[in-house]
């Protein structure tokens, strides 16, 4: 199988993951805590030493701030609740405004419409430029003095363009906002700095560009967000310590853990890491986007094909969204799948409003996003068939 | 075993005549819980003829509601049942009651796959088949096999018909051999006959190739035959071999099927492997998003690939159908409704019109074959 999903998930992953996975499952796998018998403590040693390479990776400043979660969904729950579930729960008199953009998955779209109709908030939606990209003015401009949070991805799913999340993040800070950034697409990719980009709260998977498998991921939740018990925990539950506490105990990261974590898929996401800084990130991206700039090169020009967003490559992560003419992407993605056995990503990738700008809803686009370990050989196989396709 | 009063033994004394039935047999059939699977045009007549001989149990399985065009021979429904668009099983049931009170139905109003037969089946002494897949058929042989039931298999299209009755050989590792068994009456499984299911889109259905009411009935009939002999016990009674016909052609054949037993090596009643009943072929289905469509991952055997031309011939006369060496495209109007159906080579098919997996596994069943 050629593999040209890597926004979904990355595929294939250094053996340096299964290893990791394998030994720890074979060797450490106890339930982590604090003050248990040695197996635990050494789970729980090997948590605390992703959280603290995953730190450093995103520049933040306290691991103990790095709080695993199963993926970025849920990561982005934990960040979205946890700033407005005050909001939820009871109506107040100044209903908290939220920013969004219409990039979004729906990891995002859908907790905030959510509260939206139930009436918990005020959600303003921004709109994108015709190749993708938002214009940090329209976020300044739509900040109230009611508003609370941004919430914004730091590379759109779709179209793959990246956004500036630097300047976003610094309006968010002079309007004494919060700013919640997604980076589902870039953690492990694109430089991401919690200091840089302003941010406060960064939700990232750990199965894409990070390397490691799926059920890992994580929020760093910065200063601004303040002590425990600033933030509801979406979670609740055991803690592995501080067990005579009768709910949460007040203490980064465990006051949002609640539940034993994925340790065995932790131990590979740590190898991932590890992988990644090892491998030169600018090369990486940099590979990618030249098999993107390739694509957009090759069928932006032709009738028969619609490459949607950006014509520069570098101004994307690698993703790229594409329709043939005559064709439903569904059916472009089946016989890709069934002549070919090549593996793209069809529909509209939980991101409706973005396909509603694009003028692809409902049927959406079908989507190239290579990784790592894709070679020219496979781009020119993608490429070939994409011209059979299109007769 | 609840016990049955003399009088409600009064509307069967015709039945209870047969030297093979008496007042005994009788019992036998009153005590007895029947799995009728699939209550098309063979599941009406055989839960009609089983209600009416005083089966005291039925179970119905069918995913479909009634369409106008099943009234041809599907004989428990009326055009009422049309106008209130009623699940089949749920017609079935209500028709039963007022033809006889005595019989205790349940339905299952869902399609019948490898997550959910070994619960509709529990605790029934026999299957009877009034299906219009191959897939479903081998998954209810993995049943009958694997839980030692009686399963009769049925099968009709165009003009012909065929009928087999399984009365299943016990493994080796089994405590006790089974009443058939004991009187020399066990006979092959379906996968001992036909090893694999036929692949999609390579058997005419009813509803490409049309079908004769009078024959179906024929089928059912020769089905409850058979049923009403095991569930009284006359094992020895059961015809042994694959019973097929073509009632224009007016031919008769009858297949001796004893000898695939005991010279094949049969996947499932020897080697007790359950395909089927584990999944491995299952077609599957996903609702795709903002579409309006359901994609059914069809699996084929390793290597095989759907005759685009043949089913694209078979499709012709139910609207435009456009094919290429990718995939085929028809569409297709059912019982009024709109549908697009999109193949391709591997069997997996997309099916605009609806968000329901089992409309969509119906139009794939009725239309291409599975």
């Amino acid at each position: 199988m050629i593999y040209f999903d890597n926004a979904a998930t990355s595929f294939p992953k250094p053996p340096v993951v299964s290893q990791a996975m394998a030994k720890f499952l074979a060797e450490d796998a106890a339930n982590p805590g604090r003050a248990g018998h040695r197996m635990a403590v050494a789970a729980e040693r090997m948590l605390d030493e992703v959280r603290l390479k995953l730190t450093r990776l995103f520049q933040g400043d306290d691991p103990h701030r790095m709080i695993f979660a199963m993926n970025c969904t849920d990561a982005l729950n934990m960040a979205i609740k946890g700033v407005l579930g005050d909001a939820i729960a009871a109506a107040r008199a100044d209903t908290p405004h939220v920013i969004t953009t219409v990039l979004e998955h729906n990891s995002v779209s859908r907790p905030l419409q959510a509260m939206a109709d139930a009436k918990a908030i005020e959600l303003t939606r921004i709109d994108c430029d015709d190749a993708g990209f938002i214009d940090p003015d329209d976020i300044r401009k739509a900040i109230t003095p009611h508003t609370r949070l941004i919430v914004m991805t730091h590379s759109s799913n779709v179209l793959g363009t990246v956004q500036d999340a630097a300047a976003v993040g610094a309006i968010a800070r002079e309007r004494e906002v919060l700013f919640c950034l997604d980076t589902a697409q870039t953690a492990g990719i694109v430089p991401v700095s919690i200091p840089g980009m302003y941010i406060d709260l960064l939700a990232f998977p750990g199965h894409k560009s990070l390397l490691g498998p799926t059920g890992t991921g994580g929020l760093y939740v910065g200063e601004r967000c303040g002590e425990p018990g600033r933030l509801r925990p979406w979670r609740e539950g055991g803690t592995g310590g501080d067990s005579s506490s009768p709910t949460q105990p007040a203490l980064y990261p465990y006051y949002l853990e609640g539940g034993t974590p994925n340790t065995v898929g932790i131990a590979g996401l740590g190898a991932g890491v590890d992988y990644v800084v090892a491998n030169d990130m600018a090369a990486t991206l940099a590979h990618e986007q030249a098999m993107v700039q390739h694509i957009i090169d090759r069928f932006s020009a032709d009738d028969r094909f619609t490459v949607y967003g950006t014509p520069d490559a570098k101004r994307r992560v690698g993703t790229v969204s594409i329709n043939i003419e005559g064709y439903e992407p569904s059916d472009v993605g089946s016989i890709l799948d069934d002549s070919f056995n090549i593996a793209v990503r069809p529909g509209l990738h939980c991101a409706p409003y973005i396909h509603k700008r694009l003028g692809t809803f409902p049927s959406g686009a079908v989507r190239i996003s290579p990784g790592v370990f894709n070679t020219e050989d496979e781009l020119a196989q993608l490429c070939e068939a994409l011209e059979q396709i299109a007769g | 075993m609840t016990t049955i009063q003399t009088t409600e033994l009064d509307r069967y004394h015709r039945q209870m005549l047969l030297p093979g039935i008496g007042e005994e047999g009788q019992r036998k059939l009153m005590n007895a819980k029947v799995f009728v699977c699939g209550c098309g045009a063979l599941g009406t007549v055989i839960a009609n003829m089983l209600a009416r001989a005083g089966v005291g149990h039925l179970v119905i399985a069918d995913r479909d509601f009634i369409e106008m065009t099943n009234l041809q021979r599907q004989i428990l429904f009326d055009e009422s049942d049309v106008e209130n668009a009623l699940p089949k099983a749920e017609a079935a049931r209500r028709k039963i009651a007022q033809i006889n009170s005595q019989v205790k139905v349940t339905t299952f109003i869902d399609d019948v796959n490898h997550t959910n037969v070994e619960k509709m089946a529990a605790d029934c002494d026999i299957i009877l088949d009034g299906l219009d897949n191959f897939e479903t058929r081998f998954l209810l042989n993995d049943v009958a096999v694997k839980h030692r039931i009686p399963y009769v298999y049925g099968g009709s299209v165009g003009t012909t018909g065929m009928t087999y009755a399984i009365l299943p050989h016990s493994h080796p590792d089994d405590a006790n051999e089974t009443p058939w068994e004991l009187a020399g009456a066990a006979t092959p499984c379906l996968r001992c006959i036909f090893e694999q299911a036929p692949p999609p889109g390579m058997n005419p259905t009813c509803d490409t190739a049309g079908v004769l009411g009078p024959v179906v009935s024929i089928v059912a009939n020769y089905q409850c035959v058979e049923a009403i002999k095991i569930l009284t016990g006359n094992y020895s009674a059961v015809r042994p071999t694959l019973l097929s016909f073509d009632v224009w052609e007016n031919t008769i054949r009858q297949l001796k099927v004893a000898r695939a037993y005991d010279v094949g090596n049969c996947l499932c009643c020897k080697q007790r492997q359950f395909e089927f009943l584990e999944g491995k072929f299952a077609s599957g289905t996903t609702t795709l998003c903002g579409r309006n469509a359901v994609q059914l991952t069809q699996k084929l055997a390793e290597g095989r690939k759907l005759d685009f031309d043949e089913i694209a011939q078979r499709l012709a006369a139910h609207g435009q159908v456009k094919a290429n060496k990718f995939m085929l495209r028809a569409d297709i109007t059912d019982n009024g409704n709109a549908y697009e159906l999109t193949l391709f080579t591997d069997g997996r098919a997309i099916v605009k019109g609806t968000k329901e997996a089992n409309v969509a596994k119906s139009i794939y069943a009725k239309y291409v074959g599975a």
